[in-house]
């Protein structure tokens, strides 16, 4: 089943032309790896599925709806969680209240509702909900954060604050993770944990699309890749196929021997 | 510290908070137990503004105003009950919170400091220029006091110390109960991060508007309060000078905790007119120097303000026990 | 009436030329170090009292001259020591809002340290012309005021040629553009920051004197030119040196129109209300900014 499609997505940063007519489909269940070299408009990509961006022309068309227009936290209602190339997690607050901010229903909760809740709900008091602190723990857990619990999360190593970021993003349940770069900055020890845990939630039956520099990363978990180069799709298929493509090829050695 | 020994403190605390102006006579310090109540309110609303949420207000004595000059000119002009003027300067007061919020759904920083610091600015320039409402700078004197009920008057120090400790109490409660649940909590990844709020399906634009409303409310009821009970307010009462009031007894406090800006208030105001009796003796003003040099040495070397402090040697102090 | 038109325009250049040079300095700072210093105008402040204390030493055109020379010294100085005692601190680890807080005790402590120190009493700077009023056709100034026009243009024009020319100049713009870059080139931070804050001071306490000679002289003065010296800054987009300079002239003519054509009593609401609307539908000023 189609979960999520770009049709011709285009976007122009000034005169500058990030992304050109990018299509592809994204089927239910499946790891889609996205590569190209620096500055080929990955990250750009992400953020306009994830609706920090509006595409120039084109649409992102979701459960057969059109979410170009969406902004990012109504895509994330919708169910499209993501994490970012440099974390954002939200530092002054404990691990768990990372996760448990995340966990919060906001289809139905508006802001004047949780205010609302904050004085005539069963648990007034977020962090004393057991049932919310269970969930946000198996969440921590899954992704070996547990013992962190109350940690501040600035004071977390860097390989631990990009787990938080995914397991904050889970605990919004989405149907689709988009990952930037879940694994730069980490040593191979750690780059192997984040490829089960990766491979973890694709089991459970999240569709992923991962942005990786890291090879050993991408060809490990990506059923299918896309490439892109200079805001263009010139290359898709698995791993095997796409790395034997002349035309991809060319583009990494030209852009390594430019760089 | 175990759940028996808080209680108990808190049990000592509220009975100190209301024996409090029995056990000290002087009225001239009943006068500030008062005052720093007040500020306790004003100063908590900015805090979850800007503490809580991260959104830089330096504007907040405008809803000060607004609320003191709502409620006051309400009662002179239409005869409408203080005690309900309370309530009607504090909506006002939010009307006005929610107009200052929609700046701020694109500004941040500095850019925002300087737009509110422009509403209030303007909302005073009004409050001195239009004489015939406001009296201008002479000021609106002659606010009736809160009425009386159960044979019970507030005109007085003593008694007008209840009336504030009741609105503090309650505005702290709202506070306490805004800020641990999931709305403080989304409040404060607003104001950590943004980008990564929206990523969670934080509606930023929302929230915005809705902590400007709320913290303009118990803004405007602490300006309000403040009018019935001195009887007589100026325009002064909008100027930059009382949005650094608060923001100085919040960060000495401690922004971002709900006791930071209650301890501020009272450890301020009680400082202050300490100094008074220096001030007497040499015939030179310091209060307003030590308050800038505090606050510039909280920022420094004291992050957190006193609370802060405080949780930093308790929880220093559990380590050690536990250890030892 | 088209007199009094003239006549209002070239009074609020004169004052426009203050604000400009004023807030040249805060836009800098900003540019280089990303310090929205609140305290700027408490450097004006200072600057003035200096020159009402030369004067009352040294009167005359002595005194005059030697007033700017030892207000930018000395307020330029009095920037070093701040830079180093206050902001350098926090440089690192700061967020926009404890760097806005602390300069906000900042403007707190001066201005009653400034009331400890030079009393309440409002001053004035003495007129070395006497005086005498210069009349140009339709419209006619006080040559002191002229002298005051002349004298920003003047300083203006020398810092433009500091930042395009000199060395120091041209690393400090190199800096305000791209910090990381200007690290890599081999540019020392921490002097860039330095000369900046001193540079942007001295700015402040020069424009303190000449708005000394069209305002009067108290310790919390320093407020006002504060807020013009923001509402400018922002106008010409944060960290903009020409659009500071432009929007300088701006609001001081904007300034006195509306205080003549709309309402005297709501002449300092205007800024506000300027920057207010442009905020809201140009963010980046009227210039555009200089960071990305």
């Amino acid at each position: 089943m189609r979960l999520l499609q770009t049709q011709k997505v285009t976007k122009y940063f000034g005169g500058l032309c990030a992304l050109k007519e990018v299509s592809f489909n994204l089927e239910q269940g499946e790891v889609m790896g996205l590569i190209g070299p620096n500055g080929a408009g990955k990250t750009t990509l992400i953020n306009i599925i994830s609706g920090a961006f509006h595409p120039s022309q084109g649409k992102v068309v979701y459960h057969g709806r059109d979410i170009s227009r969406l902004k990012a936290h109504q895509i994330n209602v919708l169910g499209i969680a993501r994490t970012f190339q440099v974390v954002r997690i939200f530092k002054r607050l404990t691990v768990l209240e990372n996760v448990l901010t995340a966990m919060v229903d906001r289809s139905k909760e508006g802001p004047w509702k949780l205010v609302w809740g904050s004085f005539f709900k069963r648990v007034c008091a977020f962090k004393q909900d057991p049932e919310a602190c269970a969930t946000a723990e198996g969440l921590l857990a899954s992704v070996g954060l547990l013992r962190y619990r109350d940690e501040q999360a600035e004071n977390l190593p860097y390989a631990m604050a990009k787990r938080l970021e995914i397991a904050r993003a889970l605990a919004t349940r989405p149907k689709l993770l988009l990952l930037d770069e879940p694994s730069s900055g980490l040593n191979p020890a750690e780059q192997n944990e984040q490829i089960k845990i990766i491979r973890q939630i694709n089991e459970q039956g999240v569709t992923i699309l991962i942005i990786e520099h890291v090879m050993k990363v991408i060809m490990d978990i990506s059923h299918r890749l896309i490439v892109l180069h200079y805001g263009e799709k010139i290359a898709e298929g698995t791993p095997k196929e796409v790395y034997s493509d002349p035309l991809v090829v060319e583009a990494y050695l030209g852009g390594e021997a430019h760089a | 510290m175990t759940g028996g020994s808080k209680k108990l403190l808190w049990a000592f605390g509220a009975a100190l908070a209301l024996a409090l102006p029995w056990l000290i006579s002087d009225r001239y310090i009943q006068h500030l137990l008062v005052t720093s109540l007040i500020f306790v309110i004003f100063a908590s609303s900015w805090n979850l503004l800007t503490g809580y949420a991260g959104q830089f207000n330096l504007g907040h004595a405008a809803f000060f105003g607004i609320g003191a000059y709502a409620s006051a000119l309400l009662a002179l002009k239409l005869g409408v009950p203080p005690w309900i003027g309370l309530f009607l300067g504090g909506l006002l007061a939010a009307a006005a919170g929610f107009l200052l919020g929609i700046p701020s759904l694109r500004l941040s920083g500095p850019y925002l400091a300087i737009t509110t610091i422009g509403f209030a600015e303007i909302l005073r320039l009004v409050a001195m220029n239009w004489v015939q409402l406001t009296r201008g700078s002479l000021g609106l004197y002659g606010i009736p006091p809160l009425p009386g009920f159960w044979g019970l008057e507030f005109t007085s120090e003593l008694t007008f110390y209840y009336v504030a400790l009741a609105g503090a109490a309650l505005a702290l409660f709202c506070f306490r109960r805004l800020t641990r649940s999931e709305f403080g909590l989304s409040l404060q990844a607003l104001r950590e991060d943004e980008p990564g709020a929206e990523s969670i399906g934080v509606d930023t634009n929302r929230f915005k508007l809705t902590v400007f409303t709320i913290s303009a409310f118990f803004g405007g009821f602490s300006g309000a309060l403040l009018a019935h009970y001195q009887r007589l307010i100026s325009p002064d009462l909008l100027s930059l000078h009382e949005t650094f009031q608060a923001l100085t007894m919040t960060i000495i406090g401690g922004l971002g905790t709900l006791t930071g800006p209650v301890v501020g208030a009272v450890l301020l105001t009680f400082l202050s007119e300490g100094l008074r009796f220096v001030e007497d003796a040499v015939k030179i003003d310091v209060r307003l120097i030590i308050y800038g040099a505090l606050l510039i040495v909280t920022i420094l070397f004291m992050r957190g303000g006193i609370v802060g402090l405080w949780e930093r040697l308790s929880a220093g102090r559990g380590r050690d026990q536990e250890e030892g | 009436m088209e007199s009094l038109f003239l006549q209002q325009v070239v009074n609020g250049l004169i004052v426009g030329s203050v604000y400009s040079l004023i807030a040249v300095g805060l836009t800098m700072i900003f540019g280089v170090m990303r310090i929205s210093n609140f305290a700027h105008g408490d450097f004006s402040m200072v600057g003035a009292y200096i020159a009402v204390f030369l004067l009352a030493w040294v009167p005359g055109w002595m005194g005059w001259v030697g007033s700017l020379l030892a207000a930018a010294a000395g307020v330029g100085l009095l920037g070093i020591l701040v830079e180093r005692g206050v902001f350098r601190p926090l440089l690192t680890r700061w967020t926009d809002l404890d760097q806005i807080m602390v300069s906000i005790g900042l403007f707190i402590l001066m201005e009653n340290l400034a009331q400890l120190f030079f009393g309440a009493t409002p001053r004035t700077l003495s007129d070395p012309f006497g005086g005498v009023t210069v009349n140009m056709g339709l419209v006619s100034t006080s040559a002191m005021r002229l002298l005051c026009f002349a004298m920003a243009m003047v300083i203006i024009i020398v810092l433009e040629v500091y930042l395009n020319r000199a060395r120091m100049g041209v690393a400090i713009q190199a800096t305000a553009q791209n910090r990381t870059a200007a690290q890599l080139m081999g540019i020392n931070i921490n002097l860039i920051y330095a000369v900046t804050f001193a540079l942007g001071s001295a700015l402040a306490g020069l424009g303190g004197v000449l708005y000394g000679t069209l305002f009067a002289i108290y310790p919390t003065m320093g407020a006002i030119p504060t807020l013009k010296a923001f509402v400018v800054t922002i106008l010409g987009g944060m960290g903009n040196i020409r659009g500071a300079i432009f929007s300088g002239f701006i609001l001081g003519v904007a300034e006195t129109l509306g205080g003549t054509y709309i309402s005297m009593e709501y002449k300092h609401a205007i800024g506000f209300v300027i920057i207010i609307l442009v905020l809201l539908i140009i963010p980046n000023g009227l210039f555009g900014r200089s960071e990305k």
